[in-house]
């Protein structure tokens, strides 16, 4: 079994539902997400639009925070997912570093590394993860890419023309895809990140962890 | 290529969350350059045995300590930069042998076992044990040195670190500041010739470390648009550009500048300026390399 993730950026419509029932499920703590929605606006006015990205741990067949954490925090589960174990986290932040999608942080409360984890608790008990539920558009479809009758296979066999993944030149072979995303979607390089580009703050940066 | 389309598209990011700040903070640089000095002066001393024996006899027991000391601080900035330094146990019973940090926690473990050893002989005054020891210990701060140049380039995030420049960055950082130190700490046990080869292993581990700084500050970012994205926080009004450029003077440019004046006017005076300033210099340079990959939005 590989579980995997595509997200229709067709469908998406930056509810930020799945981003709260994230922190809900999880109980991600504030200043810190698992799972989050990136707006980029394109175009001038009047010619332009909105683009909405659900950004996640990307579950990597070849993950680089699993490859240099130093004492197996970061490991594999059977189904694919790259879990955390908090317990044994010793918060070096080697995996921050490593994560070329930036999906990973430090607990400012657990002082450890944390990060998505499909809801792994939830597909042990045969749920689905709290964001596919919540979502109203079904936009998140979620299963087992070894298995060729599952939802996902069937979508990335419909739609391969148009099935990406973040960053594939960083040989990490991502198991979340992206069905209508373009440059400016995935590839961070892509938009402008100016001084206070949040909407509802002038925070750009925050201290990892909570100190430092 | 994102670069050319972003004056077509105008694409703002207008709702996210903050991104982390540094990662890896100032802590880690001073691991790096604390670790520089502990296993380069082991090399100074490895190399002057074999070619300035007489003048380096009584340089045993300052080289065993200063190493000790420093490796020290190296150990004791890389367990304060852990978020739960009081778990730092678990990479010695939970080692992942594909990382890094996990390997070179053991090395340098060692290399702490072996420093403890040469001053426990130094002390003892049993020199032909200790310079049978310190052969190992040689053998071992290579790979101590390197290690952590294995870590940056594990950091698959951070483009601008790849392993063959980071490795020879490395070796040329404890070269240059183990000589450095040697010449500060040598002193008048030191015979001139000695101080002499030091300076010459100074101003040569500027050189070829200034021009790896400068093959990637120029091309670099032909290469790969991440690694132009990182470099342009050291051009122009970049962020680091003053401590970046001050970085290369005063640890590269200037101690080498000092070297050959040195030499002509055969004073150690100025030697030992040199020595100061490519010790104090080398610190800037590797914290705006540590700290420019680190400005990246990842996502």
């Amino acid at each position: 079994m590989q579980l995997g993730f595509l997200v229709d950026l067709h469908l998406c419509m930056g509810c930020k539902g799945c981003e709260i029932a994230c922190k809900v499920e999880n109980e991600v703590p504030l200043s810190t997400w698992r799972l989050r929605v990136k707006y980029v606006d394109v175009g001038t006015f009047p010619e332009t639009k909105r683009t909405f990205t659900p950004l996640r741990c990307n579950h990597c067949e070849n993950a680089p925070c699993e490859r240099i954490c130093p004492v197996q925090a970061l490991h594999y589960l059977d189904n694919g997912i790259v879990n955390i174990d908090k317990e044994r986290c010793i918060g070096c932040a080697g995996c921050v570093m490593a994560c070329p999608y930036g999906a990973i942080y430090i607990d400012p409360q657990t002082q450890t590394a944390d990060k998505c984890t499909f809801c792994a608790h939830r597909i042990a008990s045969s749920m689905m993860p709290a964001c596919v539920v919540a979502c109203p558009v079904q936009a998140n479809i979620f299963g087992d890419l070894d298995d060729a009758t599952s939802n996902i296979s069937k979508y990335i066999q419909t739609n391969q023309s148009d099935v990406q993944v973040r960053k594939p030149e960083k040989g990490t072979n991502p198991h979340h895809f992206y069905v209508g995303g373009g440059n400016v979607n995935l590839n961070p390089l892509a938009s402008h990140r100016g001084e206070g580009h949040n909407l509802f703050g002038e925070i750009k940066n925050l201290p990892v962890g909570g100190h430092h | 290529m994102a670069h050319e389309i972003l004056a077509a598209t105008n694409a703002v990011v207008t709702l996210d969350v903050a991104l982390p700040g540094i990662v890896w903070p100032w802590f880690v640089t001073m691991n790096m350059w604390a670790k520089s000095i502990g296993t380069g002066i082991i090399f100074m001393l490895f190399i002057l045995q074999r070619t300035h024996p007489e003048s380096v006899k009584n340089m045993r027991l300052p080289v065993a300590i200063i190493a000790f000391v420093f490796i020290n601080i190296f150990l004791l900035f890389t367990l304060a930069d852990l978020h739960q330094p009081f778990r730092m146990w678990h990479i010695f019973v939970y080692s992942n042998w594909t990382s890094a940090i996990a390997i070179g926690s053991f090395m340098a473990s060692g290399f702490l076992g072996l420093l403890t050893l040469l001053v426990f002989l130094a002390w003892k005054k049993n020199d032909a044990a200790y310079d049978k020891v310190l052969l190992w210990t040689t053998i071992l701060a290579i790979p101590v040195t390197l290690y952590t140049a294995a870590l940056m380039s594990q950091c698959t995030a951070r483009e601008l670190w790849q392993m063959p420049a980071e490795s020879a960055q490395m070796i040329l950082a404890a070269t240059l500041s183990g000589s450095a130190f040697m010449i500060l700490a040598g002193g008048s046990k030191l015979e001139y010739e000695a101080q002499k080869s030091m300076g010459v292993v100074l101003g040569l581990s500027a050189l070829m470390a200034f021009i790896i700084y400068m093959s990637e500050y120029v091309f670099g970012p032909m290469k790969a648009e991440e690694v132009a994205a990182i470099l342009e926080y050291i051009k122009g009004d970049g962020p680091y550009t003053v401590m970046f450029w001050l970085g290369q003077w005063i640890t590269y440019l200037l101690p080498m500048l000092l070297v050959v004046l040195s030499r002509a006017s055969k004073s150690v005076s100025i030697l030992k300026l040199a020595a100061i300033l490519a010790l104090v210099g080398l610190f800037m340079v590797k914290h705006v390399w540590l700290s420019i990959p680190q400005l990246l939005p990842m996502s």
